[in-house]
């Protein structure tokens, strides 16, 4: 733990990122187990029992942010999928192909090789999967094809939508019900019975990642924010991939105390420039990351709002199962409406927004469906101006750079109007 | 004896007449389609230069979307076995069509013998199309025409990736905005057809010959951007704008023959 | 008009004029309507109210004008149509809306409808050889039982629960033997009217529906079994219209010998279990539910589910009938493909199903080619 000494929350960020696809490299090279599981399942079983993860929509999201997303996309195509499929989905189930011809010929598939070029990290094929599918129900047919095709174990970690908030008892006995069969599969994997002391520490672990999280994106609500929004976009990596790990906790505590020292001495993210502050509801646009970024700090509109951050705070007691088994059900994209305006509505108070953006996500049908209540409730909740753009999380050819600027630069001119407004009524 | 094929295109109309010995004795090619007076000018200016009428075609095939449009046919057979008739009298060795048109992109995979075996299309939208081209070119304020010479001398071929037509056609004004030579702008658009197209004939298997046929094969600058993206030589079909009309017109021919 | 005619054109003239079957119903039985929304339901439940439980599964060629503002344009056909009729006040007269939450788009879609009616919105468990899904099961029809009893002021008993199931088992069985027997006569039973005589279930009593298919398959089977000439086919996909694409199939010679439709033949192939518990007997249907895109299964058959409907009908060929934005569907496609090609290199042709679509053009062309490449 030493390694890290010294370093920023920046240069930690990088340094596990890019160790933690180099051990999921190394794992699979010496022999060893490497599961590949949805962003938000549980990582806890697997890390009990010293099994590397690695997260496919990182892979994928990493592929579009660094621009190598087009042609692995069309790979996709040419097998059937359409263009109107998750574009995460694409990009994962073409890679898996390219993995299998490369093992299938001992040859190097030449789009692998671009991706290799890129710079794009390499992530092993896998010996089990695991899906919850508390952020959509792609996942569920994503990993269906994954398992038909891989024939490795398939671990399914199913959460019933909860269309009326609370969670009802009866899906938190059916999700600890597959808990114990997840345990018993990766027993067989391993063959050797599962660690339950081991499990509480990771358990343990896991709660103190998640509270270091929680800190360091709490500080988006100091006005003006030491948080630069677009760095949620950036660090959520470790939550995603490290949640059960020290890597995550000591990075965002890291984080934490940057931030709060950055709060103390009166630094801002945008050096003074942070005029207006908006929520952006949805994934990022990957390969135009920095166009959007720009865009908005052009402006000095700082993204400091978003859901995101929330999703990956599963909160539960270690040792209580039916505590975990509700914290993973009760995941934000798995909730009811008037739920999601509740957390959304919450954030945009907590990070005094002024405004918010939706991203009409092609991949993304439920982050994009009730996306028009959404913003009435949250107008009529808020009293904030929104505005939505269409784009794709890592499709290319579905976003538009000139539709986007348009729509930020009249949300950020009502945004400064009201706030105009605003102060000449107080004077 | 002769016979007649005709192909009623959403953007064009073409007629090809064949012969006892099925060579094309006359053929004309009108660029409007369906529901215009395309088709009526195609059929007099084929059937003029013969000085025959079309009582004296011993058979008639109708192809393309106006196929239904036309009474006097003795049949009408879909554009996918058309082209495909068509390609293979022309160039026995095709095995893979890439054939786009003004609002169709097909592929076609085609057994020893010149049979379908498999064939894709185009979703309904626009991209990859003639139709495409034409949204384009009009940006650009330059002809259709004109599409292959600027494409020609293009130095870069520039990012063109919304699939979406309106995206796409942001995407083009804002390249223009910065300044980007039209050359490379199209050299791009090109790329964007092609890229389509070939997401289609990849699914065939792509067996050599492949061979390019439809209006859009005319564009020296698509089928440049086709070969680049398949890594293939392509073959365009002599006259492609034609081949559709010839294989309803040896499909007339094997009417006329049967009986 | 044959007797055969007769009962088609009264089964087609119910599945064309919901609006009209439901008034019918109502004027006999003085009890209203519950909407059904696709796919899977416990429609036994409804049934035993003494309501009419009617099938919502949108409407080929609306225009849609005020859907587009409240849902994107990559939900599905089915979706901007019922958004469309339900904004237009069109589903305003029935007494509650069940709702399921297998896709993306339907579990948003039961948060945000624009009706009168109330919504019940339940939720299907996807570890399903599981008991622990049964008993989630169970839990979850529960919640509809429920829900229908305080919104339409009814008790609903297991024993009328069982009654209901009695119905839609022998339903079932009538509709399966139907599909063979259509089989044998494609000279009669076109691809238009196979579909008309399955729809109009979603708008009647189910023991009337029985009774008339009933008489349907006893009249048919008198007739003489002719060869058919044209080519044999087997659909799969969500549904298969607008009426005008079956016209197409029949003009170009089709008959459609079997289907894994999820509107048609997925309705019906899987009977309800017996059992005392009737929640627990409806859960047990669900676990017994295969093949389907919907219901999700980690050795996914539904490939050599149909390449088995192929071989044992005889089919030439199967088509896909794709509805577009159907995720679901659209991930099931590429391993269908490859399983068509495993069985024999099963001829195929996809076409895309949009209830909106204008033009068939296109999908004519399609077709055509693929009965010229059948040969």
């Amino acid at each position: 733990m030493n390694e890290t000494e010294g370093m920023n929350a920046k240069q930690k960020l990088g340094y596990y990122t890019q160790k933690f696809y180099d051990d999921a490299m190394a794992a699979h090279d010496k022999g060893e187990f490497v599961c590949w599981s949805s962003s938000i399942a549980p990582s806890e079983f697997f890390r009990t029992m010293g099994i590397h993860i690695v997260y496919p929509e990182n892979h994928a999201a990493a592929v579009g942010a660094k621009h190598g997303a087009l042609e692995i996309l069309e790979l996709a195509e040419r097998k059937g999928y359409t263009m109107d499929n998750c574009s995460y989905s694409r990009i994962n189930l073409a890679y898996m192909d390219l993995l299998v011809e490369e093992k299938v010929t001992g040859k190097t598939p030449e789009a692998l090789a671009k991706l290799d070029e890129l710079k794009i990290p390499r992530i092993p094929l896998p010996d089990i999967i695991i899906m919850c599918n508390n952020i959509c129900e792609v996942l569920l047919k994503w990993y269906e094809n994954l398992a038909v095709t891989l024939k490795v174990p398939y671990v399914v970690i199913d959460v019933p939508y909860v269309y009326e908030w609370p969670i009802p008892q009866r899906a938190i006995d059916y999700v600890e019900a597959q808990f114990k069969r997840a345990i018993k599969q990766i027993e067989d994997l391993c063959g050797k019975p599962f660690d339950y002391e081991n499990f509480i520490k990771v358990q343990e672990q896991t709660q103190r990642s998640i509270a270091a999280w929680d800190k360091a994106m709490g500080m988006a609500s100091v006005v003006p924010s030491p948080l630069n929004g677009f760095d949620i976009f950036n660090f959520m990596a470790l939550i995603v991939c490290a949640r059960s790990d020290y890597a995550s906790e000591d990075t965002f505590t890291t984080l934490a105390d940057e931030l709060q020292a950055k709060a103390d001495a009166g630094i801002d993210a945008f050096k003074g420039g942070e005029k207006t502050r908006i929520a952006w509801e949805g994934i990022a646009v990957w390969p135009y990351l920095s166009h959007t970024y720009k865009a908005l700090k052009a402006l000095g509109t700082n993204m400091v709002g978003s859901t995101y951050p929330s999703a990956w705070s599963i909160h539960y007691e270690p040792g209580d199962l039916k505590a975990m088994a509700a914290g993973y059900i009760g995941c934000y994209y798995n909730t009811s409406l008037e739920r999601r305006v509740d957390v959304l509505g919450g954030v945009m108070e907590n990070t005094k927004c002024t405004g918010i953006l939706y991203h009409n996500n092609r991949s993304c049908k439920n982050m994009a469906v009730m996306n028009v209540e959404m913003a009435e409730m949250i107008r009529e909740r808020t009293k904030t101006p929104f505005a939505s753009f269409d784009g794709d999380q890592t499709d290319p050819r579905n976003f538009s750079e000139a539709q986007f600027d348009t729509r930020v630069e009249a949300l950020a001119e009502v945004m400064e109007q009201n706030m105009a407004n605003a102060a000449n009524q107080n004077a | 004896m002769h016979v007649l094929g005709l192909d009623v295109g959403s953007a064009s109309s073409k007629v090809v007449i064949l012969d006892e010995n099925k060579n094309i004795v006359s053929s004309s090619v009108f660029q409007v389609g369906t529901g215009s007076s395309g088709p009526a000018r195609a059929l007099d200016e084929a059937l003029g230069k013969l000085s025959l009428s079309l009582d004296d075609m011993e058979k008639i095939v109708a192809t393309g979307y106006g196929r239904y449009a036309f009474e006097r046919a003795d049949k009408q057979i879909s554009e996918i076995s058309c082209h495909a008739k068509g390609i293979f009298h022309l160039i026995p060795t095709a095995r893979t069509i890439i054939d786009i048109g003004g609002q169709d992109a097909k592929a076609i995979r085609l057994d020893g013998s010149g049979m379908v075996s498999q064939f894709f299309m185009n979703d309904k939208c626009a991209a990859g199309t003639g139709r495409f081209l034409e949204v384009m070119a009009r940006v650009l304020e330059i002809s259709i025409d004109e599409l292959e010479e600027y494409d020609s001398k293009a130095t870069e071929v520039v990012n063109v990736s919304s699939t979406c037509t309106v995206f796409a056609e942001s995407e083009v004004i804002s390249h223009l905005s910065n300044n980007v030579p039209k050359e490379n702008i199209i050299a791009g658009i090109h790329a964007s057809v092609a890229s389509k197209a070939c997401g289609l004939a990849y699914r065939t298997g792509l067996e050599d010959d492949i061979v390019m046929s439809g209006g859009v094969a005319q564009n020296a600058g698509v089928v440049r951007a086709i070969s680049r993206e398949l890594r293939r030589p392509v073959i365009v079909a002599p006259n492609p704008q034609i081949a559709g009309a010839l294989g309803a017109a040896l499909f007339a021919y094997d009417e006329a023959k049967k009986h | 008009m044959s007797k055969i005619d007769t009962i088609i054109s009264q089964l087609d003239a119910i599945s064309k004029n919901p609006r009209k079957a439901m008034e019918d119903f109502k004027a006999k039985t003085g009890k209203g309507a519950v909407g059904v929304l696709p796919i899977y339901a416990p429609e036994e439940i409804v049934y035993a109210t003494g309501y009419l439980p009617m099938g919502i599964w949108g409407a080929t060629k609306k225009q849609i004008l005020k859907a587009t503002s409240n849902l994107p344009a990559f939900a599905c056909s089915i979706m901007q149509s019922i958004m469309e009729l339900e904004i237009n006040g069109t589903y305003d007269d029935l007494a509650a809306v069940v709702i399921s939450s297998p896709c993306d788009t339907l579990k948003c879609f039961g948060q945000k409808w624009k009706g009168k009616s109330p919504v019940i919105q339940f939720a299907h468990s996807q570890n399903r050889d599981m008991e622990a899904s049964n008993i989630y099961m169970v839990g979850e029809y529960a919640h509809v039982r429920e829900e229908l009893e305080k919104v339409l002021g009814v008790t609903i008993t297991d024993d009328a629960i069982n009654a209901a199931i009695e119905v839609y088992n022998e339903n079932r069985a009538i509709m399966r033997m139907f599909s063979d027997v259509a089989a044998m006569y494609p000279q009669i039973i076109t691809p238009k009217k196979r579909h008309a005589v399955i729809k109009a279930r979603f708008f009647m009593d189910k023991a009337e529906h029985t009774k008339l298919v009933r008489e349907l398959i006893t009249e048919l089977l008198q007739q003489p079994v002719v060869p058919f000439k044209g080519k044999k086919v087997v659909l799969t996909g969500i549904q298969a219209e607008p009426d005008e694409l079956l016209d197409i199939f029949e003009e170009f010679g089709i008959a459609v010998v079997a289907d894994d439709l999820a509107q048609e033949s997925r309705q019906f192939r899987t009977d309800v279990p017996a059992g005392s518990d009737p929640l627990y007997r409806l859960a047990k249907q669900w676990q017994n539910v295969t093949a389907c895109a919907l219901a999700i299964d980690r050795d996914k058959p539904r490939g050599k589910f149909i390449a088995d409907l192929v071989k044992e009908h005889g089919a030439d060929a199967v088509i896909v009938c794709m509805m577009k934005f159907c995720d679901p569907e659209e991930y099931d496609y590429p391993i269908l493909l490859e399983d068509f090609e495993k069985a024999n290199n099963i001829k195929n042709l996809k076409i895309e199903i949009d209830q909106q679509s204008e033009s068939l053009e296109q999908v004519r062309t399609r077709v055509q080619s693929f009965v010229e490449m059948l040969g």
